[in-house]
C-alpha cells in the first residue's frame, strides 16, 4: 500500500442533535462545519476540499441533496464529494476524507455529514419502505424494526443471550448521554425500564431503540506537516477500513457481522493494531438497537462471539470500565439523524483523544475505534484514531 | 431475452410498487424570517456580509464566501431588473397552458441575488431584458408566508 502522508484529525463540530430542529439542513451543516473550522482555528479558504456524508436523500426529502447541502458545508466552488452506504456513511464519510490526504493530493479537507429526517412523514421510517429488493422481499411490506429483530433474535438464540443483559445498553448509553450537551434522549433508566417499555417487534422493545433525528456534525482531516501548523495535538486517523456484503442477507448467518470484520481487520493491520481488546482505550461502535452495540463489539473483535453481552454487564465497557464502549452516549442517549450519527463518534475519538470530552473523558485515551454500519445489514465501516505521542 | 415486443410489463412477472413519501419542510432559520416578513409586512429582508461585501437575496444565515454567521436583517426594496426570461406555452405534462406564462429571474435591487418569479401586466412582445419591474403582493388575508406571497413582479 503506497500511503504518502499520514492523516490527522484537527478540529470537530457538532450541533444539536433533536427530533426536529428549526434550522435547514444547510443551517446545521454550516453550524456543524464553522465549528470545526473555529476549533482548528481555520478559515474557509485554507480547506482544499469537502466531502459531505449523507444517508438517504428521502429523509430530508431533497433529491441529490448532497448538492442542495454544499454552501452550508463550506464547499462554494471547492473540489467537492459526496460519499454514501447507508447507515455506514458517518464513519465512511472520513474515509472518503482520508483518501484525499493520504493519497497527497490535498493538504486539508473538511468533512460534514448531515441528516434532517424530521420533514419525512408520516415517519422517517416510509423512507426505507423502498430500500428493499422490490421482488424477493417487498411483497411482505418489510420494515427495518422487525428485519433487525430477525437478526437480534438469531444473535440471542446462537450465544443464549438473555434480553436482561441487551437491556443494559440503553440503561449505560442513555446514562452516558447525560455529560453529552448535544443529546436528545439522555436519561437515568434501569433494565425494568427497558422491559417493561412496549415491544414494538418483538425482541425489540422501545428503549431499544434509537431515535429519528435532525442534526449535522462535522470533521477536520489534514496531512501531517500541514497539521503542524494548527495543532501541537493532532490525532491521527491511523488506520481506516470497510467492507460491504450482498443485500441476500438471507444467505449467511445473522448472528455475526463478518463484513464488520472484515473492514475491521483492514483497519487494524493499517493501523499496526495486532490485539484490539488490549490496545483499543476505548470503541464507539454502531449503536442504532441496543444488540447492534454487543453485536459490533464482536465484529470488531474486541470481545469472544457471545461475550459482549457479559462484558457490558459486568461493567467493563462503562466509561469508567476497563473498555469503554459508546462514552459519548451513542446513537442510543445522543441521538440518530443517521450519516451524522456516525460522525458524531469520530467527533468523540477527537475530543477523548485530546482530553477535550469533560465529563464525558475516558481515563488513559490512547487508542480509539469507530464503527457504522448499514444498508441491508451488510456494511461496515471503521476508523481507528490515536493521541498524539 | 428480450421483452421488447411486450408492450404491457403487467404481462411479465412483477410487482407493482412506489417510492411516495410525503414531507413537510422547515423554511430553516433564514427563511423564517424571509417568508414572515413577506407575508406580514409586505417587505423583503436579505443578509449582508459587510467583509465580503454581499448582500443576499434571498437571505442567508452565513456568508458562503467567508463562512461568517450573519445575524442581521435588513429590509430592500421589493422592486430589480430582469436578467432573464422565458414564455412557457405547455405545463409539465404537455397540455397547452390557456395563457402563456412569462417567467423570469429578477435581481433584486441593492442585493447580489434575485428571485425567479412570474412576471405580470404586460404583453410578451413588451418584455425587455434589463427592464424594471416590482412585487405585486397578494391581499393580506390571502397571504401565506410563501413565495407564492407574491403574486407577480410587474413593469416599474
Amino acid at each position: 500500500m503506497n500511503i504518502r502522508k499520514r492523516v490527522a484529525v484537527i478540529g470537530a463540530g457538532i450541533t444539536l442533535y433533536r427530533r426536529r430542529l428549526k434550522e435547514s439542513g444547510k443551517e446545521l451543516s454550516f453550524y456543524a462545519a464553522n465549528m470545526a473550522l473555529e476549533s482548528a482555528g481555520m478559515s474557509r479558504n485554507e480547506i482544499d476540499s469537502v466531502v459531505m456524508g449523507t444517508a438517504p436523500d428521502a429523509f430530508d426529502g431533497i433529491h441529490m441533496k448532497s448538492e442542495n447541502l454544499l454552501d452550508g458545508a463550506g464547499a462554494t466552488q471547492k473540489p467537492y464529494t459526496h460519499v454514501y452506504v447507508g447507515g455506514g456513511t458517518g464513519v465512511f464519510a472520513p474515509i472518503g476524507g482520508w483518501w484525499h490526504i493520504a493519497s497527497g493530493m490535498h493538504d486539508t479537507c473538511l468533512v460534514v455529514c448531515e441528516e434532517k429526517m424530521s420533514p419525512c412523514f408520516p415517519h422517517p421510517q416510509t423512507a426505507f419502505r423502498s430500500i428493499w429488493d422490490p421482488i424477493i422481499s417487498r411483497p411482505l411490506n418489510p420494515n427495518l424494526v422487525w428485519i433487525f429483530a430477525l437478526e437480534m433474535h438469531r444473535y440471542m438464540k446462537v450465544h443464549g443471550i438473555p434480553k436482561e443483559h441487551i437491556a443494559q445498553v440503553a440503561v449505560k448509553n442513555k446514562g452516558n448521554a447525560l455529560d453529552h450537551p448535544s443529546a436528545q434522549l439522555a436519561a437515568k433508566i434501569t433494565v425494568d425500564d427497558v422491559l417493561n417499555s412496549e415491544i414494538m417487534v418483538y425482541p425489540v422493545n422501545r428503549l431499544d431503540i434509537s431515535p429519528p433525528s435532525d442534526g449535522a456534525a462535522a470533521l477536520i482531516l489534514a496531512s501531517e506537516d500541514v497539521a503542524r501548523k494548527y495543532t501541537d495535538a493532532p490525532v491521527w486517523l491511523d488506520g481506516v477500513g470497510w467492507s460491504l456484503d450482498s443485500a441476500y442477507w438471507t444467505n449467511r448467518d445473522l448472528y455475526f457481522p463478518q463484513y464488520v470484520a472484515k473492514a475491521a481487520k483492514m483497519a487494524y493491520k493499517m493501523a499496526k493494531i495486532n490485539d484490539p481488546p488490549q490496545e483499543v482505550s476505548f470503541a464507539e461502535p454502531y449503536d442504532p438497537f441496543t444488540y447492534k452495540e454487543l453485536h459490533h463489539m464482536e465484529g470488531l473483535l474486541l470481545a469472544e462471539k457471545g461475550q459482549a453481552p457479559k462484558l457490558t454487564v459486568e461493567g467493563v465497557t462503562a466509561r469508567d470500565g476497563d473498555l469503554p464502549i459508546c462514552p459519548s452516549g451513542g446513537l442510543l442517549g445522543v441521538g440518530n439523524p443517521i450519516a451524522a450519527a456516525g460522525l458524531m463518534k469520530c467527533c468523540e475519538a477527537f475530543w477523548q483523544l485530546r482530553d477535550e470530552a469533560g465529563k464525558r473523558q475516558v481515563p488513559k485515551a490512547e487508542t480509539g475505534v469507530c464503527q457504522a454500519w448499514g444498508d441491508l445489514m451488510q456494511v461496515g465501516t471503521v476508523c481507528v484514531f490515536k493521541r498524539d505521542s | 431475452m428480450s421483452f421488447d415486443k411486450i408492450r404491457d410489463p403487467r404481462k411479465i412477472r412483477h410487482q407493482i410498487g412506489d417510492m411516495e413519501c410525503d414531507y413537510i419542510y422547515t423554511a430553516g432559520v433564514a427563511g423564517e424570517r424571509f417568508y414572515i416578513a413577506l407575508r406580514d409586512e409586505e417587505k423583503l429582508l436579505a443578509t449582508r456580509c459587510e467583509k465580503c461585501n454581499i448582500t443576499f437575496m434571498p437571505p442567508r444565515l452565513y456568508c458562503d464566501n467567508c463562512f461568517t454567521e450573519l445575524a442581521s436583517f435588513m429590509e430592500v426594496p421589493s422592486k430589480g431588473v430582469i436578467e432573464s426570461y422565458t414564455i412557457t406555452y405547455f405545463d409539465r405534462d404537455g397540455q397547452a397552458l390557456p395563457e402563456p406564462e412569462i417567467l423570469a429571474f429578477v435581481k433584486i435591487d441593492k442585493t447580489d441575488g434575485g428571485l425567479i418569479h412570474r412576471i405580470g401586466e404586460i404583453k410578451p412582445e413588451s418584455l425587455k431584458i434589463g427592464s424594471k419591474v416590482t412585487a405585486v403582493f397578494e391581499a393580506k388575508k390571502e397571504r401565506k408566508g410563501a413565495l407564492t406571497d407574491i403574486k407577480y413582479f410587474k413593469p416599474a
